[in-house]
């Protein structure tokens, strides 16, 4: 095995091992042995991200791929996985109840995310459709029992959903694996390398047929309109840090998958229905998210319905595939992850100081609570695009990149569905930050459920410094303005960078 | 694989389709799995191809106990109806099996008979999924797709060993979850029942 290799293998299996020990390591261990094991990942990924972004060429086996793309995405993962076990202590001690036995609570809850972490880890590294796809299947397993962890009637609801579609529709998918495979020259393993899709030799109707069999079933697992039903159930009934990794990074690892299959069978079917396709699912997901985002609702549904949105957007970047879009869509994907991480990181300390926002909408947060209410708002305000956020000019970008395409009815509708969407969310943000605030006296201490059922007397300031999770998050609240300040800047240059030459190239 | 067993395969499908009786259900989709394995046992060529079957055996009489167990452990106090009866159902599934097979004119297989019993083993599986109300059987939906694309395996032209077992290992998964889903769910609603799973809409 050559260094990147090895580098990919660690960072895959080092999850599954700390998994598979803190199963059965004596309980007061679980939490402290999760969180190393959670900063030797998170080093691992920085590292393979380093080496896939500053390597000359992809490195791409039958079981392995190392490109930009991947690496990239595998970045992306690895910090949203990272934050999402920093923060899970202060969800595990202010949540209560769960799916298992509570004398097994802890071990189950890092077992299951460090698992779905080492599967999510895995899918952009994945050599072919077949493992990509076997690897998707896998984090539906582990992420549904985390979906449903709190065990209430709206957690069971929301993870059954999920599991039932998402299995459904990757079903779908491997029927047009199948298919792919009965067409491809080369059988065997070898018939579902990326680099062998191209070869498909069913003819261009097949292979269109092939390709939205493809799409549709990994479009259940993205959560495109309009197979997205389950997308804002799952986010926000999960734990806050399961709904960031679900959001952040399953979401973009899957949307990967389909789009090395529209790589892989552009050539054969023809460029323009190829990136139709990317560009209805896009144009819908945005259409759909929109009216939803326009009534005043929860925050973690409202974070969800804003997921529905932005994966709408990357493929709207992807269906144009210049350069200039392409770009957009690294900005995007990346800006995304650190805006909705912290806007779910910051629902542990939200329900504590307002109890209601787990099944309500929520306002005035920052006159009651400015510290809470100014990470809010950080995290809402990038969301929907208010410049200087870089999410600001990466749809910029894209929409500019549409233009460039020659697709000029499909970029002026998306620019005038991002401005609907941009409205509803500086709608949601006003009212948020700025709006009438109940009157609260401060938060909450005891136990305090995902739900909003908070247990425990009212006590101690109104600043919300002294709310519970917020002082950890504080770091990522400043790390979150650093980054999105330096992707703002990084966006201009970017068009013109050699990463967008190779995101152009693809693996073959 | 010969145009006879292809449609057996797909009366068990059609047969699963129109029960109301879980543990029968249950019953139906195993012997669909054993005759995919007989078929493979008999197919097989090498030393892949012994592992695709020896899965499929696995993975069906390993699914049958564990749901045989569940059911055994969450008996509902009374039937669990499907939204839709019984012969609309097969309607439904032989309506939606000829849009496929009308969509995907050819899939590739060795035999036409068993391109036309896979999108109909899909279908089956799509409409039980969509049309039940009872956990258990939404689940075995989606066994029933599953048999449906590994008979699709089995005919085709190359190695199909590595869909085969990456489907028995995930389907197993995904039952093992479901299961611990559906035994919650019987705790807190007194049923198998998803049409109490109704407070989450916008």
């Amino acid at each position: 095995m050559t260094d990147p290799e090895t580098l990919a293998a660690a960072t895959v299996v080092v999850p599954a091992l700390v998994a598979a020990l803190v199963w059965v390591l004596p309980r007061t261990w679980v939490t402290r042995t999760a969180l190393v094991g959670a900063l030797a990942t998170g080093g691992l990924a920085a590292a393979l991200t380093a080496v896939a972004l500053t390597g000359d060429r992809p490195l791409a086996g039958p079981w392995l791929v190392i490109d930009v793309p991947g690496g990239l995405l595998v970045g992306i993962i690895g910090a949203v996985g990272l934050v999402s076990v920093l923060v899970s202590p202060a969800y595990l001690g202010a949540a209560a109840g769960a799916l298992v036995d509570p004398r097994r609570r802890e071990r189950t809850y890092y077992s299951a995310l460090l698992v779905f972490w080492s599967a999510l880890l895995a899918v952009p590294l994945a050599g072919t459709l077949g493992a990509a796809w076997l690897l998707v299947e896998a984090t539906t397993a582990a992420s549904a029992l985390l979906v449903g962890f709190s065990g209430r009637a709206t957690a069971l609801e929301a993870g059954w959903k999920y599991l039932v579609l998402t299995s459904l529709g990757l079903g779908v998918a491997l029927l047009g694996i199948v298919l792919l495979a009965a067409g491809t020259p080369e059988g065997g393993l070898g018939a579902l390398s990326w680099q062998v899709l191209p070869t498909y030799a069913g003819g261009a109707r097949s292979a269109l047929v092939v390709y939205v069999l493809l799409l549709a079933g990994l479009a259940a697992k993205i959560g495109w309109a309009p197979v997205h039903n389950w997308l804002p159930d799952a986010h926000s009934e999960a734990p806050a840090p399961v709904s960031a990794l679900l959001s952040a990074a399953l979401l973009p690892a899957v949307l990967l998958v389909a789009w090395r299959c529209e790589q892989g069978l552009e050539p054969v079917i023809g460029v323009g229905p190829a990136r139709d396709v990317l560009l209805v699912f896009g144009l819908l997901s945005v259409a759909v998210s929109v009216p939803f985002m326009l009534r005043p609702m929860a925050w973690k549904r409202l974070l969800a319905y804003s997921s529905l949105e932005h994966m709408g957007v990357v493929a709207i970047g992807l269906g144009f595939a210049t350069p200039l879009a392409l770009a957009g869509v690294a900005v995007h994907l990346v800006a995304h992850a650190v805006a909705k991480t912290l806007g779910f990181c910051l629902v542990t300390p939200l329900l504590a100081h307002a109890p209601e926002a787990a099944r309500s909408p929520v306002s005035g947060i920052a006159r009651s609570s400015p510290v809470l209410g100014g990470a809010m708002g950080l995290s809402l305000g990038s969301l929907a695009g208010l410049p200087p956020s870089p999410l600001f000019v990466s749809e910029l970008l894209i929409v500019a990149g549409g233009f460039q395409a020659g697709r000029v009815v499909t970029a002026t509708a998306a620019a005038v569905l991002l401005a609907l969407a941009f409205s509803c969310l500086v709608r949601a943000l006003l009212e948020l930050t700025l709006g009438e605030a109940p009157a609260r006296t401060g938060p909450v201490s005891g136990s305090a459920s995902a739900s909003g059922s908070v247990s425990g007397s009212v006590s101690g300031s109104a600043s919300g410094s002294a709310l519970p999770g917020l002082r950890g998050v504080g770091v990522l609240v400043a790390a979150s303005l650093v980054l999105l300040l330096a992707l703002a800047g990084a966006a201009s240059w970017l068009p013109a960078s050699d990463l967008v030459d190779t995101l152009m190239k693809g693996i073959a | 694989m010969n145009a006879g067993l292809v449609w057996v395969l797909v009366g068990l499908g059609f047969a699963v389709v129109t029960l109301q009786r879980r543990s029968l259900a249950v019953g139906l989709v195993t012997v669909q799995a054993l005759v995919l394995a007989a078929v493979a046992f008999a197919d097989a060529r090498g030393p892949h191809d012994l592992l695709a079957a020896v899965a499929l055996v696995v993975r069906g009489l390993g699914l049958a106990a564990f749901f045989l167990l569940v059911i055994a452990r969450t008996r509902d106090p009374r039937l669990v109806r499907a939204i839709v009866p019984p012969l609309r159902r097969v309607a439904l599934a032989i309506a939606l099996a000829l849009m496929l097979g009308w969509l995907i004119p050819s899939i590739g297989l060795v035999s036409r008979d068993a391109e036309r019993g896979v999108l109909t083993l899909v279908a089956c599986g799509l409409v039980l999924a969509a049309t039940s109300r009872a956990t258990v059987f939404q689940v075995l939906g989606v066994v029933l797709v599953e048999n449906g694309l590994a008979l699709a395996a089995l005919e085709l032209p190359g190695t199909s060993w590595l869909i085969e077992v990456g489907v028995a290992v995930d389907l197993t998964l995904v039952a093992v979850v479901a299961g611990v889903f559906h035994e919650r769910i019987f705790t807190e609603f007194g049923a198998g029942d998803t049409d109490a799973l109704r407070s989450l809409r916008d």
